[in-house]
């Protein structure tokens, strides 16, 4: 264990890496293909939550946007690689010449890096003003702007058949674009994060008062954090539309926000691994527990208990199943400052 | 009437009262005196049940009220005129007053009022105006009446003085004194030791979070470093 | 085409909309000015509501008042419960933890619903006379109308002297204002949260049935964007503000009918993003609101 632990951590990283593609490797040669259908999706999901762990969870800003962001990424990257023949039949527009022409289409990881640029350049659009708020002012402003882009994507029907959505997207998704893809998301946070821009975020997690005192532009470093995370929300986006083979805008509102949301909370927000872990509890239970809603016909169920684990984790476990430090303590602080601050309970907490 | 048994408060890890231990008889005017940030106010507020200490007891007329909120305390008897004043800006003086013999269920708070207006006649002036708009020194007669709307038993007075004009000032004290008439005990804190110590009955002087000394205010006054620390030698 | 009668049409929508935003504003804001906490539970409160009626009095077939009475009860109780059991051990702690937790509890009443009814979404048949066409000038209204814009502003009436006169509910708003000081003229602090909880929610499952009954429709969803739409007018007409909630939820429920009625038809899909536009527009350049009270945005 100490050998372990004194390696460095790249090769750490690599190590783990390698292990997990190894597990990965076992398990496609030896599981069933529903299994490894819900490996997968626990996959794309991850991407998701990761993403979002790191505006919510590491910076402190509560988006309730997330969903957008990944519907951009799968109409875009759905748009780009949609075979030319099936557009014709499906009233879908034709490539325009400076993304390849009428005759084409794109092969899949482009489109992907497409579909998480054109996110990360919505989220740059959407946070210029947005970031601006606080606190549940940011929730509620980020979930409005949701629901602009998805009533954008059913309403500009000749670009996006509107509500009807878009069907037989080709099945490009396979474990292993996912899992590489979820490799990627976590380097790349864990990079950021041990940075100076990392540090920087988690001091406007604190406190953004004081992270100016000491030079530190927040309005920089949140517009970072949240173009990054839906960044990678896109390529979630992307990958799911390519997985699920039908997309439609009605998919991607509020549930698909919340369900993440509690991912990541049950996770743990503010850790590395715990949005991953969350996500696969979540996943791993709607696929038990769809059966028995069906069959008993209790339609409601499984988001019943998802509610009741979400509220329990907020009740008694704030930090989640893999959290430490409770970083929503540190989310908002309370507003008007000395309202409600100055009421210490057994001990004081201090200003 | 009032017991501070041992306490210890903490701010966090910080240590903000160590093993403070006072009283307040009734009928007393009793000052306790130190300098910013020596913890009188964190005293006070752990009297109020703003705060609750870590360790200690605090017994009111024989009762142990170390546990209870400070709405409980209030109806005990007990009334805090904080620093800052605390008043609801966004009320009228009047709905603040009334406010403060909120939890009353006697007849006589009118009879109260009429007290109070008669104490402060400028509140009477400004009965109906919004309580934010109105100068320090008025809002801090606000907070005075308010606090003794509910008929408190023991009045806590946090820095009466502070931020006012001497004018004010000495208003503010010869309603403390007006008040000490009236049979209510109060027990106040200030940095402004010589006002203190021409009202107080008994004075204890904290230091970082400790008592220093207690005493009649002429017998404090004489020790030499006391003398120097708090009335320029 | 834009004629005198078709603009009246729509300043008639757009008020019996506004009266139910304004109603679900003022349910919102009660809790919100001393809590701080968006309640989106406060939208599965108007579902509540409005299947409590159609149980009691189209299933059941009990008389109209009761089954408006026992709208209330259901409403009030559920208001009561979710702060004891939801919020009170939150309270203190950061404000988002108290907004994920009501997104929790929204989630979990709707599926509960969602559970006890069906999926599908239900015909709601209100008595008859509410139904009952009458057209003024030309402009065409149900009675339900009427009902909807009297009864919101006699709640309104009654919420405003309550607010105003009696003790709790300067109570309320001192303690809107400061907690802490609220606690040291010694009001009990947990009681005032309680009662704004209680008549917050019963004036919630009250405006589910004005809902249902205007549009003839419940399903187990319809609650959440009224919820969301609850905190857009607050944030229009001002937090912290009483008055200002009302004024939001007046607005709110007129700019969105004309939008709708004025834009080329197409566009009335867009009813809800135009909604949120009008929330960001408002939180970038008015953020205090229309009776704007300084709180930081």
């Amino acid at each position: 264990m100490q050998r372990w632990a004194s390696l460095p951590g790249d090769v750490k990283f690599l190590i783990s890496v390698g292990v997990l593609f190894l597990a990965l490797f076992v398990a496609n040669c030896t599981l069933n293909r529903y299994v490894l259908h819900v490996i997968t999706l626990i996959g794309i999901y991850s991407i998701a939550t990761t993403s979002l762990n790191l505006t919510n969870g590491y910076t402190g800003l509560f988006s309730l946007g997330h969903a957008g962001f990944m519907a951009v990424g799968a109409y875009v990257t759905t748009l780009l690689t949609f075979p030319v023949r099936l557009r014709i039949a499906y009233n879908l527009p034709l490539l325009p010449p400076f993304l390849g022409g009428p005759n084409y289409h794109w092969p899949f990881l482009p489109a992907l890096i497409a579909g998480g640029l054109v996110a990360a350049v919505a989220a740059l659009l959407v946070g210029a003003p947005v970031l601006r708020l606080r606190g549940h002012y940011l929730s509620v402003a980020s979930l409005g702007f949701m629901v602009i882009i998805t009533t954008l994507a059913k309403g500009l029907k000749d670009l996006t058949r509107g509500a009807a959505g878009i069907q037989a997207i080709p099945r490009y998704t396979n474990i292993w674009w996912v899992y590489a893809w979820l490799v990627v998301t976590i380097y790349v946070i864990w990079r950021l994060l041990n940075s100076s821009y990392g540090r920087a975020m988690l001091a406007i997690r604190e406190s953004e008062i004081a992270a100016q005192s000491q030079g530190i532009h927040p309005m920089r470093y949140k517009l970072l954090s949240f173009v990054i995370g839906a960044f990678f929300a896109g390529i979630a986006g992307g990958l799911y539309a390519h997985f699920a083979r039908s997309i439609r805008p009605y998919e991607f509102s509020f549930s698909m926000t919340f369900l993440i949301v509690i991912m990541l909370i049950i996770g743990g927000a503010g850790t590395l691994l715990g949005p991953v872990v969350g996500t696969a509890i979540v996943v791993a239970l709607k696929y038990v527990l769809k059966p028995v809603e069906e069959g008993l016909g209790v339609y409601g169920l499984v988001e019943i208990v998802y509610a009741l684990m979400l509220i329990g984790v907020m009740l008694w476990r704030p930090e989640g199943i893999v959290g430490g430090v409770n970083p929503l303590r540190f989310l908002f602080p309370k507003k008007g400052g000395r309202r409600n601050a100055g009421v210490p309970h057994g001990e004081a907490h201090g200003p | 009437m009032l017991e501070v048994e041992h306490i210890h408060v903490y701010y966090g890890v910080i240590p903000a009262l160590l093993d403070v231990s006072l009283s307040v008889d009734e009928g007393q005017i009793v000052a306790l005196v130190g300098a910013n940030g020596a913890g009188k106010s964190t005293t006070l507020k752990t009297i109020a049940g703003v705060i609750r200490p870590r360790e200690g007891q605090i017994r009111f007329q024989d009762r142990d009220i170390t546990r209870l909120g400070a709405d409980r305390r209030v109806r005990l008897g007990i009334a805090l005129v904080p620093e800052g004043r605390q008043i609801f800006s966004t009320l009228s003086v009047k709905e603040n007053l009334v406010l403060g013999a909120y939890h009353r269920r006697d007849q006589e708070v009118k009879k109260d009022l009429e007290w109070i207006y008669n104490l402060f006649p400028i509140l009477r002036e400004r009965m109906h105006q919004v309580a934010g708009t109105m100068s320090g020194g008025e809002q801090q007669m606000l907070a005075f009446g308010r606090a003794l709307m509910s008929r408190p038993k023991l009045l806590l007075l946090d820095e009466p003085s502070l931020g006012l004009a001497p004018l004010v000032v000495r208003d503010i004290y010869e309603v403390i004194q007006k008040i000490r008439e009236a049979g209510i005990t109060i027990f106040l804190v200030e940095q402004n030791v010589n006002m203190a110590m021409r009202v107080a009955d008994y004075m204890y002087v904290m230091e970082a979070g400790q008592l220093k000394m207690e005493g009649v205010p002429q017998e404090v006054m004489r020790d030499e470093d006391i003398k120097r620390a708090y009335l320029g030698g | 085409m834009f004629t005198g009668t078709y603009i009246a049409q729509q300043l008639l929508n757009g008020l019996v909309l506004g009266s139910m935003y304004a109603l679900l504003a003022l349910g919102m804001t009660v809790v919100y000015g001393i809590l701080r906490l968006i309640n989106f539970a406060h939208g599965a409160l108007v579902t509540a509501g409005a299947f409590t009626f159609f149980g009691i009095y189209m299933l059941l077939g009990w008389p109209f008042p009761l089954a408006l009475a026992a709208s209330l009860l259901v409403g009030g109780v559920l208001g009561y419960l979710l702060d004891l059991v939801g919020y009170r051990k939150l309270r203190g702690g950061p404000e988002v933890a108290l907004l994920i937790t009501s997104l929790g509890i929204y989630i979990l009443l709707e599926n509960l619903i969602k559970l006890l009814a069906t999926p599908q979404p239900y015909a709601f048949r209100p008595p008859a006379f509410l139904g009952q066409l009458q057209n003024v000038g030309g402009v065409a209204f149900r009675t339900v109308d009427v009902f909807i814009v009297v009864v919101s502003v006699l709640i309104m009436i009654a919420f405003a002297l309550f607010v105003k006169r009696t003790k709790l509910g300067i109570a309320m708003r001192a303690t809107a204002e400061s907690v802490e000081a609220a606690k040291l003229v010694g009001i009990n602090v947990n009681q005032v949260v309680a009662v704004a909880f209680v008549l917050g929610s019963a004036v919630a499952a009250i405006t589910g049935f004005m809902w249902g009954a205007k549009y003839g429709q419940i399903s187990y969803d319809m609650g959440f964007m009224a919820g969301v739409k609850a905190f857009v007018a607050i944030v229009i007409g001002g937090i912290g503000s009483i008055p200002g909630a009302m004024i939001g939820g007046f607005v709110l429920g007129l700019v969105e009918t004309l939008a709708v009625g004025f834009l080329p038809p197409g566009f009335a899909e867009y009813r809800d993003a135009i909604v949120f536009v009008l929330l960001i527009l408002v939180l970038l350049l008015k953020p205090t609101g229309i009776m704007g009270r300084k709180e930081a945005v």
